[in-house]
């Protein structure tokens, strides 16, 4: 298709007591975000629910509805945890998007669910 | 034991390999070879037998010492013997080779003094059968190989199945007969005959009636060969053209992934050579071979259907003018061809001219089978919820409700537009549930987004929508399309966004043009802009009021344009 490869997908993950920072490098897309969503929610199993889940998008090359549907699968798991979520470093295509589909609202919305 | 004649010859003392050995040994040798392990026997000029040791008399129970040798010894060793009589020879030219008593004989001559002979005979049986089974082996695993090759060449069930009987008639059996799983009640058979064509039909059989096939049917092992009784096949499995009664029968499964791909059935005639066991486990190799390949093809051809299936009941429907609107659709696959897209669209004509009509076009997020389903929900509920198209947020309200699932949180994004004729003008009601705002180019040429926003559909507990409406006047065109345009990759880098703001010139520069001729112009830029690189689904949907004629026979009455609304959008709540 083309010689410039796209950034390798890649997560790195940091933990503090009370926040899970989550950098997402690379497309989420198709192919990429059951790893992100498995991977999120590996870890809010794993130990006491952190108060806020903070998605770095700092990375972010390219994100498409299959990546939407994942960060709407994760603020599902989040909200029932009692997390918040949040969004950061977000590019100008996912705020489009974001925009378009009238759903950052919902994302980051206080958790209503859990007890945390 | 030994010895009945008069003198023990002199060369058996000369063995080969002892003759370094210094001579004062030789008479301590020699009468030791009538221990020798191999069978020796000595014959005169005569033909009659002199002497013979222990090995010889185990070969040659019968034979004696002075009997005639052409009575005890099969004619190739006598005429052997013969030819050493009718000239000098050294050792080797002498040597022949037979079978004596079920064994498997080299015969190496050394002719003495007086035309007297010592035949050594050497058993060569268990290398024989070593070497035949080496070769064997051999020529299985080549046969294996190439059916192997010959049969994964193909993803086609029917050649695939011709393949398989066709290459198992002719190395393994005179006939044979592929039996296929039931479809229906009826059963695929493949008949091939060595040398003969395949032919393949489809008919009710009884399986039951050949011993162990209802069993390999159902992936059972085999029964063996030797529990099959030939003449109870039945006439059917016979192949037309087969010679004389059947003599030998294996029945062995075709083992599929998971699931029996069928069962092969091998003839003999009663003329042939019975199959043997290592036939028989040959026999279940091959089938193995063939039924993995067969059974792959299988699979293949299944998926095949079901996308080809789906595909078809997701096709896009084509577009005409409906009430005097024209409309055109435009809709490109993904070039992934195993995965469904998500695009779709559709336009529900309104039952008279007065009736809104109800276009909608959407994507849903993923793809594949997932997706396919997705979208087939969505058309489904979408049509039954025509009746309440008068009010959109109503219809997103109960298709978000209808699509919410605590199982994931796939997502659908659509426009909906309802749309009127009244008099020379469109009216449209167009509302954007998280999808790419339309565009409308105006007869000056310049290009609007339509205002409309709303939540995607099927994720979240609840959605909002802001419905737009707005008129088309003669000429102007209303575009509603997927982000696989806008986001298709291409352009003289390569890597580039097709983008909005290419969208929006190549629409400007249609306007006044036919519905068609839009979305057509659409894709042709897109196609160009993509050359040969990878892309989503491309769907793209153009509403026009047709440029022709201020007045047009609307519901048996002349309506004058001009009614309500303007050039530009206006927003209602």
């Amino acid at each position: 298709m083309t010689s410039l490869s796209p950034a390798e997908f890649a997560l790195s993950f940091f933990r503090e007591p009370a926040t899970l920072t989550v950098r997402v490098c690379g497309e989420l897309d198709y192919d990429t975000s059951e790893d992100l969503v498995d991977a999120v929610v590996a870890r809010l199993e794993e130990g006491p629910p952190p108060r806020e889940v903070r998605l770095d998008f700092g990375a972010l090359t390219w994100i498409d509805s299959s990546g939407l549907a994942a960060l709407l699968m994760i603020h599902r798991r989040t909200d029932s945890a009692g997390a918040v979520l949040r969004l950061e470093n977000r590019p100008g295509f996912l705020e489009r998007l974001l925009h378009v589909t009238n759903v950052l609202e919902h994302l980051t919305a206080p958790a209503s669910g859990g007890r945390g | 034991m030994v010895g009945c004649a008069r003198r023990v010859p002199p060369f058996v003392s000369v063995s080969r390999g002892s003759s370094a050995r210094p001579p004062d040994v030789d008479p301590r040798v020699g009468a030791t070879w009538t221990e020798a392990p191999c069978p020796v026997l000595v014959v005169d000029r005569y033909g009659g037998l002199v002497r013979i040791n222990g090995a010889a008399r185990a070969l040659l129970p019968d034979a004696e010492c002075g009997d005639r040798l052409h009575e005890r010894v099969p004619s190739w060793l006598w005429g052997a013997h013969q030819r050493m009589g009718e000239g000098p020879h050294d050792g080797s030219l002498g040597t022949a080779t037979g079978r004596i008593n079920g064994r498997f004989v080299e015969a190496h001559p050394t002719p003495v003094g007086e035309g007297e002979v010592v035949w050594w005979l050497i058993d060569e049986t268990d290398r024989r059968l070593a070497e035949t089974a080496l070769s064997n082996a051999r020529l299985r695993s080549e046969i294996l190989s190439e059916v192997s090759s010959a049969l994964l060449s193909t993803l086609n069930v029917p050649r695939c199945t011709e393949v398989a009987a066709s290459m198992a008639a002719e190395h393994l059996a005179e006939a044979a007969v592929l039996v296929a799983p039931p479809q229906g009640r009826r059963h695929p058979l493949t008949y091939a005959r060595r040398g003969g064509p395949v032919t393949q039909v489809t008919r009710q059989v009884d399986v039951s009636g050949v011993p162990g096939l209802a069993e390999a049917l159902q992936g059972f092992p085999p029964v063996p060969a030797r529990w099959i009784d030939p003449g109870a096949i039945p006439d059917w499995v016979i192949p037309d053209g087969f010679s004389g009664a059947v003599g030998s029968v294996i029945v062995t499964p075709l083992p599929g992934h998971g699931v029996p791909a069928g069962a092969l059935i091998l003839l003999r005639s009663s003329t042939e050579q019975v199959f043997t066991e290592g036939e028989e486990v040959f026999a279940r190799l091959f089938a193995a071979r063939a039924g993995a390949a067969l059974s792959a093809a299988r699979l293949y051809t299944e998926q095949a259907t079901v996308t080809a299936t789906l595909m078809q009941e997701l096709l896009p429907p084509r577009l005409t003018g409906v009430h005097g609107v024209e409309y055109a659709g435009g809709y490109r696959a993904a070039k992934d061809h195993e995965r469904v897209g998500g695009d779709f669209y559709d336009v529900h004509p309104g039952a008279d001219p007065s009736q809104e009509t109800l276009v909608v076009l959407g994507d849903v997020a993923g793809k594949g089978l997932d997706a396919a389903v997705l979208t087939g929900k969505i058309r489904n509920t979408l049509h039954a919820l025509l009746p309440l198209a008068g009010n959109h947020q109503r219809v997103l309200d109960l298709l978000n409700g209808a699509l919410l699932t605590s199982r994931h949180t796939r997502f659908a994004t659509l426009v909906l537009a309802s749309v009127r004729r009244r008099g020379g003008q469109v009216r449209l009601r167009l509302t954007s549930a998280g999808h790419l705002p339309p565009l409308i180019t105006r007869a000056d040429g310049t290009v609007e987004e339509v205002a409309t926003q709303g939540t995607l559909v099927g994720a979240l507990p609840t959605v909002k929508a802001r419905t737009v409406e707005t008129v088309l006047s003669p000429g102007e065109t209303c575009l509603l399309y997927t982000d696989g345009i806008t986001e298709a990759r291409g352009g003289p880098l390569g890597d580039e966004l097709f983008g909005e703001h290419r969208l929006r010139r190549a629409f400007g520069e249609s306007a006044g043009i036919p519905a068609e001729a839009v979305v057509e112009r659409v894709q042709m830029l897109v196609s160009g802009w993509l050359g040969t690189g990878r892309h989503d689904d491309m769907a793209a949907v153009a509403i026009s009021a047709p440029a022709t004629g201020a007045l047009t026979l609307v519901g048996g009455h002349a309506e004058a344009g001009g009614h309500t609304g303007g050039p530009g959008s206006r927003r209602i709540t």
